[in-house]
């Protein structure tokens, strides 16, 4: 007897489904062609043809305004992604060699299976004043000191900088997570800031021109915000160690960082032209928002050597992993510490002012 | 023959009751401008609310905040400059989507192989949203052009493969029998009969296709981009800049309208041998 037409239809469907998938499924497997030990020095100079595709788009316009985009002797290709989960997503890809985030994103890399390693460090000078992250208060809700949060949603963003930070917010407070409501709520845009105004959640961390926006929007109806006297002012260049690996994108990367800290110099020495040109121009804010959020992140510190950095970072990863659950790691093991001293030498040699 | 019922005697007209106007049974008569109504209705409830205080600006801005938000946005050059790149990804979008849609109809549609292969797989597609495809685009396709037109491509496709599919096969088999009976040419068939059975179908395919196109826009331009209305709308969010969202939205709801309608006017001319309840 002939089987009903319709499974063999289904059949030749599911089958052709299949074969489109494993088609386009194994695209993009290059691997250099001979591999640089982790360990092995970094070579000197960049062989012709070599390209880095660079996420870091803020910092891209200040080394482009810089005039050193110019003079770099690779290919720069820049893609418009920052902040971990982007990153990470693109490094799975392979569409991107280096990212720009801040300390919690090289943590879930190695938990997630995508190990990285950090190429450049900076952090913010008398950084307690200079914070990224205010904590937001809904309007109604009373709370003055980082005590008060106990009992209170709390809006809570695993994996990404601002959810690390709710954690030794409380670990500072003395509380647990068992003492507050944690929302789960990516921050991402003007979620957190907007959950905060219509009053889900109580608490939430926010950063940048959101809180100066939160403040001017929602002040009347009683929201606050209040500084959670933390550090919060890493933010890392890392890259997969499978980039690491190639000889050329190692050298590339090694020059690509002397740039970056230049570059940060010439921000902080030229701070008219860069609110114009890329606050108001490229992102559409008005100078006085520029104004605010250069005098927010105050001076840049790029610190000749990590071990303080390591040390912080170590005290970061032992509370996430106690409170998600994940393996601990060492965060000595984050670091490619060939690539050290590279940013402030390339400051201590001056230049690109 | 006709003649005899022409010449018979008619019933004293003063005998038949006054006739009474017919009572049409369709939706009448067209209201002129009725097309702008809805949404002219819609501004004045935005407006009135606005103005009494009903809506709170700092979740919906009043429209003259978006007029003057869209002025200044113009007068930076910035919403052109988005609305030109948003333009070209959703116009090559749509135009390969349609070509694909097109084929994949007329093969599913004239042949029964055709439609064992394609349709499920089809099928699947439409069941899949495209946010859930973009993670699997990304590593497929990295984080550049292609991904961001194929997702549009991916929207595209299915609305105008299922309503031609659907206007070719509920082609009325009297035409087909007409076809075979004047031994016509496959070609001929498919020039005379089925393209223009498959037209109104096709048609309406291309109503949700234009749309689509620029549904796909919003998601795709939050990777990796530096341009596009959706860029903009994302870069407002991320600086809480409520009315520039605003703009982008109402400029949504404009494309859409205007897109929509292109595809109406083409309809009308293109089927204007049909008589319907849309005339």
């Amino acid at each position: 007897m002939k089987p009903p037409p319709m499974d063999r239809r289904a059949f030749l469907s599911a089958a052709l489904g299949a074969v489109a998938l494993g088609l386009t499924g194994c695209a993009q497997d290059e691997t250099p062609a001979e591999a640089l030990a982790l360990t092995a020095a970094l070579p000197a100079a960049v062989p012709n043809g070599t390209k880095l595709v660079v996420g870091d788009k803020e910092h891209q316009k200040a080394i482009e305004f810089s005039g050193a985009a110019k003079g770099l002797t690779f290919e720069v290709e820049w893609a418009n992604l920052s902040g971990g989960p982007q990153t990470l997503e693109a490094f799975r890809a392979r569409a991107l060699d280096i990212g720009s985030v801040a300390d919690i994103p090289p943590i879930h890399s190695h938990w997630t299976g995508i190990p990285t390693k950090i190429v450049a460090s900076k952090f913010r000078q008398d950084p307690l004043n200079h914070a990224i992250y205010r904590l937001g208060i809904a309007p109604g809700t009373s709370v003055a000191t980082l005590a008060d949060i106990r009992g209170k949603k709390v809006a809570y963003s695993p994996g990404q900088a601002q959810g690390a930070l709710v954690l030794r917010v409380l670990h500072k407070a003395g509380l647990t997570k068992q003492d507050v409501e944690l929302v789960e709520l990516p921050s991402t845009g003007d979620v957190y800031a907007n959950a905060l105004a219509s009053r889900q959640v109580d608490v939430a961390p926010i950063g940048g021109v959101q809180v100066k926006r939160y403040e001017t929007k929602y002040g009347k109806d009683g929201a606050t915000t209040i500084a959670h006297g933390l550090r919060d002012d890493p933010g890392h260049l890392y890259a997969p160690i499978t980039v690491l690996a190639d000889p050329a994108k190692a050298a590339a990367i090694r020059e690509y960082v002397q740039v970056w800290a230049r570059a940060w110099r010439w921000r902080e020495a030229n701070p008219d032209e860069w609110i114009e040109r890329y606050y108001v121009k490229d992102q559409g804010l008005t100078t006085e928002d520029g104004r605010w959020i250069v005098a927010n992140a105050g001076v840049a510190d790029i610190p000749p050597t990590w071990t303080e950095a390591i040390a912080r970072h170590q005290e970061t990863i032992d509370l996430l992993a106690k409170e998600t659950g994940n393996k601990p790691l060492k965060a000595e093991d984050l670091y490619d510490r060939r690539y050290e001293t590279v940013a402030a030498d390339a400051l201590a040699a001056g230049g690109a002012r | 023959m006709t003649a005899s019922v022409l010449t018979r005697p008619r019933t004293p007209a003063a005998t038949v009751p006054a006739p009474r106007p017919r009572r049409r049974l369709g939706p009448g008569r067209a209201i002129p401008f009725g097309a702008v109504l809805g949404p002219a209705l819609l501004l004045a409830l935005w407006a009135v609310g606005s103005a009494a205080g009903w809506l709170d600006s700092r979740t919906l801005s009043a429209p003259w905040t978006v007029v003057t938000t869209a002025g200044e946005l113009i007068a930076d050059g910035r919403l052109q400059d988005n609305l030109a790149v948003s333009a070209q990804r959703a116009g090559i979008g749509l135009a390969v989507g349609t070509v694909i849609g097109i084929v994949l109809a007329l093969v599913s549609g004239l042949s029964r192989w055709g439609e064992a292969i394609l349709d499920g797989p089809v099928q699947i597609k439409r069941a899949i949203p495209g946010v859930a495809l973009i993670p699997l685009l990304v590593l497929w396709l990295g984080i550049g052009e292609q991904m961001k037109i194929t997702t549009i491509v991916l929207g595209v496709f299915v609305p105008v493969y299922i309503h031609t599919h659907n206007g070719l096969r509920t082609i009325d088999s009297r035409y087909v029998e007409l076809g075979e009976s004047l031994r016509l040419r496959p070609a001929v068939f498919l020039r005379r009969i089925v393209l223009p059975g498959a037209l109104p179908g096709f048609l309406l395919g291309m109503r949700f296709a234009v749309v689509g196109a620029w549904l796909s826009l919003v998601v795709v331009e939050q990777i990796n981009s530096t341009s596009g209305i959706g860029y903009m709308m994302d870069l407002a969010r991320q600086y809480g800049q409520t009315d520039i969202i605003i703009v982008g939205l109402v400029l949504y709801g404009l494309l859409g309208l205007l897109s929509d309608g292109a595809v109406r006017l083409a309809q009308r001319k293109a089927l204007s041998w049909r008589r319907t309840l849309a005339d």
